[in-house]
């Protein structure tokens, strides 16, 4: 080692604790609120909707400790970005009531366990630029999720346009970090073939391409069969953001807003159910109480919001049709007010542009396709489920991570953010 | 958990410490994202994507603000506010919404009003008797009438649903309350025009000729504002439709009085035998007056009427008389007349920001054939007028040959339909009408010290008992008030039109609308308040639960 990097005054790990700090105060205020506004509910009642609150506020310091003996020195931006927005999605999912049924049922609690450890192991798996050998698992992980697809398929039933696994587990969510796995993997492989271009036009070469088409219509032939708008939107739009970072070509992402426009155009080709979306967010004021119900409920709650919100307790989100899980953002808007959901946009603002900041100074091109492509998951996810409850764009019945209700998405969200901040440690501070 | 601290939370859930637990919430998530932004990071490598940060970035920011159209500028879109009045059930819903303002009658009495608290509540003080010009504002059966009209000034919303709207929508604060529409109605006017007509189907109209400002448009029977299902699903007596505006009748002999201006016009005044036999235009059935099958029915002749000059004609309305004039004037000179009283048009009677009421066209046939041109000259055949219609012809022969257009709102300028005839015809035609008071089929109409002159009618209708219209203004030498009367399947005009438009002369001349010019300070303010008197707006707040 020639020359120690300038280590900032403060460890990040001090800092992500200085964070956590904060959060709990603001996590405490809102509880106070709720559970003040909710005192004439509460006689009688027992402690246990406060446990995940509980275990939040045990596991985070856990997990830094964890972090500081595997000697994590990462970006503190992620950290305690991730700190932040799954500390605020736990608090209103309190205020939602979703843990009424306290533990009664390890669901409600679980989940919040599981993804603090599930963020723990990994960041232990890629940290200090020691991820690349899990390279050639690339190809694992494309069999796994073809395996996961093909399971849901063949034991899945249907519900409210997805399909889920008994309780309600909805194992495809897994599949996304799983691709970004493979797609890490293979285009990393073929780095040189897919940053050919002509004339600006990308030209990968002919095996390189055809190999990726075969193998990504497989996953994708699936996701459509099983009728996932939102997932097949958001597989395309992780793949051309990988596609353009392995170069950093611009022709791919010309490709993807052609593709886009595209598929605004044959829209009218697009099986019903499709349709149906489309209709209801160019005009959800023809069915307001049918289609459009949902989403003009979502909408109204935000109105109420207003600038500054009622207060968390203080708004009636319950009026909007499924909030707590692709609608919670309607639900934020209420009680936290145009304000709360600026500072809300801006943390996810600061764990995407770490994560593509931390890609770039990544040790191998495999690792920096795995954290572009990690962070591109997760900010397309909350752009396309934000767009669709504010109606900037059709709803795709996607979930916001960190926030929204529902184990598997809160656990691979935990997941995903936890290889990337594992990855925004690339070994160069020791 | 334990009392005591139930009781502490309960502390914190009011008001206050709410209040400070919100901000203190505000503050420490601001204070983590500001930690977050500036936390520290190892140093960058040599590929950065900038683009993809700031893209990122860039999209976050312009769905936030798309939101914010919504959040904060939501109240600049007419369907979005729409939807909140209808389904948003919150209950601060009346903070969030705005309050829809009052309409009122021309002096400022309640002709409908909020009711606090109630999103889509209304109260009609006058109910069913001024349902269908003001209309009613109903969460399932929508808006009608004046409450549909101006619901974007009512509600103080913006009809521009542009993105700039939308933009300005966020950096100004919504309205608290809409803004009140005042009619010319005079309520007391309308409830007894209303009340009048109980039992009977019909409509009143009560119009200032000089400026057409409407003090009364009843249609009867109404129904209440409040309930208008039941109303909708009567087939019979079809009490949701505006008979004052969209009813179509033939006009009868109120028609005499277009003829004999149209002949007037062309310089005719002749006169003519009537005889008791009728008269025949060529290809016609004979036209007889009414008198003939009054004698008929007694078991005499009717000798007929002799030689009538137009004043006599009009007075006792000779069929005969009329049948011969018209086609003694021509199909030209008729068609002309029909083109400037515009019966072949819908008169808007109302204006709004973003449209108007209207009423039924009228019919008038384009006429070549002398037959049919008799039929018509005594207001039968295919020729059809609304009651509207009706009085804005005598309000052009009460105010010198210009007809006004009728004007429900009253910050609406006056404004000329056109002219019916020149001033000097219609100078020749009133003491016409007013000797049918004096010594015609109109008699019974005259009220001491008013000098009402008129016009009576009887249009027949086929397998049914005759319309009966009265077509009236006073006083005759400088009108200031004109009230048109239609009584489906009434019978004689004198003796079922009348008497309404009498009574309603008669309280007019009370409310001072007679004998004093229009703009003469003339309208009496209501001295003492009781339920006849109406309501008053800001009394309403209280009054109303």
């Amino acid at each position: 080692m020639r020359k120690k990097k300038v280590v900032p005054a403060i460890g990040p790990i001090a800092s992500a604790a200085g964070v956590f700090l904060v959060v709990l105060l603001a996590l405490g205020c809102a509880l106070l609120a709720v559970l003040g506004v909710k005192s004439g509910e509460l006689a009688g009642a027992s402690a246990a909707p406060l446990i995940p609150l509980g275990v939040f506020a045990a596991g985070v310091p856990l997990l830094l400790v964890w972090l500081r003996v595997i000697g994590w020195r990462g970006d503190a931006g992620i950290l305690g970005a991730v700190i932040l927005l799954s500390g605020l999605g736990l608090t209103v999912q309190f205020r939602m009531g979703s843990f009424a049924r306290g533990l009664e049922s390890l669901q409600s609690l679980a989940p919040f366990a599981v993804g603090l450890a599930a963020f723990a192991a990994g960041a232990t798996l890629t940290r200090k630029g020691k991820g690349a050998w899990t390279q050639p698992m690339g190809w694992v992980a494309y069999l796994a999720a073809l395996g996961v697809l093909g399971a849901v398929m063949a034991l899945g039933r249907g519900y409210r346009g997805g399909l889920y696994l008994a309780g309600n587990i909805s194992p495809t969510e897994v599949v996304k970090p799983l691709l970004v796995f493979f797609l890490a993997m293979y285009l990393g492989r073929n780095a040189e073939a897919f940053s050919e271009t002509r004339a600006g036009i990308p030209l990968p070469s002919f095996p390189a391409l055809a190999g990726l088409v075969a193998l990504w219509c497989v996953p994708m032939g699936l996701t459509v069969y099983q009728r996932d708008l939102g997932m097949v939107a958001l597989l395309n739009a992780i793949l051309l953001v990988m596609l353009f970072a392995v170069g950093r070509r611009m022709g791919y992402l010309a490709l993807g807003l052609a593709a886009l426009a595209a598929a605004g155009y044959g829209v009218q080709y697009l099986p019903s159910h499709v349709q149906v979306r489309f209709d209801v967010w160019l005009n959800p004021f023809e069915d307001p109480t049918g289609k459009g119900w949902q989403i003009l409920h979502g909408l109204a709650a935000m109105y109420s919001g207003g600038w500054w919100g009622a207060g968390l307790g203080g708004g009636v989100p319950q009026a909007v049709p499924i909030v707590t899980s692709d609608f919670i953002y309607a639900a934020l808007a209420e009680e936290v007010g145009l304000v709360g959901c600026a500072l809300l946009l801006a943390a996810y603002a600061v764990l995407f542009s770490r994560g593509f900041r931390a890609a770039g100074a990544a040790a191998t091109p495999f690792e920096r396709l795995l954290c572009v492509g990690l962070t591109a998951s997760l900010a397309t996810q909350t752009l396309l489920n934000v767009a669709g409850v504010t109606k900037a764009l059709p709803m795709t019945g996607i979930t916001l991570p960190f926030i929204s209700h529902g184990g598997t998405s809160l656990i691979t969200s935990m997941l995903t953010a936890g290889l990337i901040c594992g990855l925004s440690d690339n070994g160069s501070g020791d | 958990m334990p009392e005591f601290v139930t009781e502490l939370l309960g502390l914190l859930g009011g008001g206050a410490g709410f209040a400070v637990l919100k901000v203190a919430f505000v503050v420490f998530f601001g204070v983590a994202v500001m930690m977050v932004v500036s936390a520290p990071s190892p140093s960058a490598g040599k590929v950065t994507y900038g683009l993809l940060r700031v893209g990122t970035a860039a999209l976050l920011l312009a769905v936030l603000a798309y939101q914010a159209t919504w959040q904060v500028g939501g109240f600049g879109n007419r369907a979005f506010v729409r939807f909140l009045r209808r389904y948003n059930k919150r209950p601060n819903a009346a903070q969030v919404q705005v309050v829809r303002a009052p309409i009122l009658d021309r002096n400022g009495m309640v002709l409908a009003a909020p009711k606090r608290g109630e999103v889509w509540g209304r109260v009609y003080p006058l109910g069913e008797a001024a349902v269908h010009p003001v209309g009613y504002f109903h969460p399932r059966y929508g808006m009608t009438g004046v409450e549909r009209l101006f619901d974007p000034v009512l509600s103080g919303y913006s009809d521009d649903e542009s993105l700039m709207a939308k933009a300005r929508g966020v950096f100004t604060p919504r309205a608290d309350e809409g803004a009140p529409v005042t009619l010319n109605i005079d309520q007391r006017l309308q409830r007894k025009a209303y009340d009048l007509m109980a039992g009977q189907r019909g409509a009143v109209v009560v119009m200032r000729p000089q400026s057409g400002a409407l003090l009364a448009l009843v249609s009867s029977p109404g129904f209440d504002p409040n309930a208008p299902g039941p109303a909708a699903a009567d087939g019979r007596a079809l009490p949701a439709f505006n008979r004052a505006v969209q009813g179509r009748y033939p006009p009868g002999s109120t028609f005499k009085m277009l003829i004999a201006a149209a002949a007037l016009t062309e310089g005719l005044s002749p006169a003519y035998d009537c005889p008791g036999g009728g008269y025949v235009a060529r290809g016609s059935p004979p036209i007889r007056d009414s008198e003939y099958y009054a004698y008929q029915r007694n078991g005499k002749v009717w000798p007929g009427w002799g030689r009538l000059g137009m004043r006599g004609a009009m007075a006792h309305s000779s069929n005969v008389y009329f049948a011969q004039l018209g086609v003694a004037a021509g199909g030209a000179a008729f068609n002309r007349m029909m083109a400037n009283a515009r019966i072949n048009e819908q008169l808007p009677y109302i204006t709004a920001p973003d449209g108007s009421l209207r009423t039924a066209r009228g019919n008038a046939p384009e006429v070549t054939k002398n037959a049919t041109l008799a039929q018509l000259a005594i207001g039968q055949g295919e020729v059809l007028v609304t009651p509207l219609h009706m009085a804005c012809f005598t309000a052009a022969i009460a105010a010198d040959g210009t007809m006004p257009r009728p004007r429900l709102g009253k910050d609406e300028p006056p404004e000329r339909l056109g002219t019916l005839c020149t001033p000097q015809v219609a100078a020749q035609i009133r003491p016409m009408l007013r000797e049918v008071v004096t010594g015609g089929t109109g008699a019974k109409a005259e009220i001491a010290g008013l000098e009402v002159a008129g016009k009576t009618g009887t249009a027949q209708v086929p397998g049914a008992k005759d319309h009966a219209w009265f077509t009236c203004f006073a006083p005759a030498g400088r009108p200031n008030i004109v009230v048109t009367v239609l009584v489906e399947n009434g019978g004689f005009g004198a003796t079922a039109a009348l008497p309404v438009a009498r009574e309603v002369l008669k309280l007019a001349d009370t409310l001072g609308y007679v004998r004093t010019a229009e703009g003469a300070g003339g309208s009496s303010e209501c001295g003492v308040q009781s339920a006849e008197c109406g309501v008053r707006s800001a009394e309403l707040a209280g009054a109303v639960p």
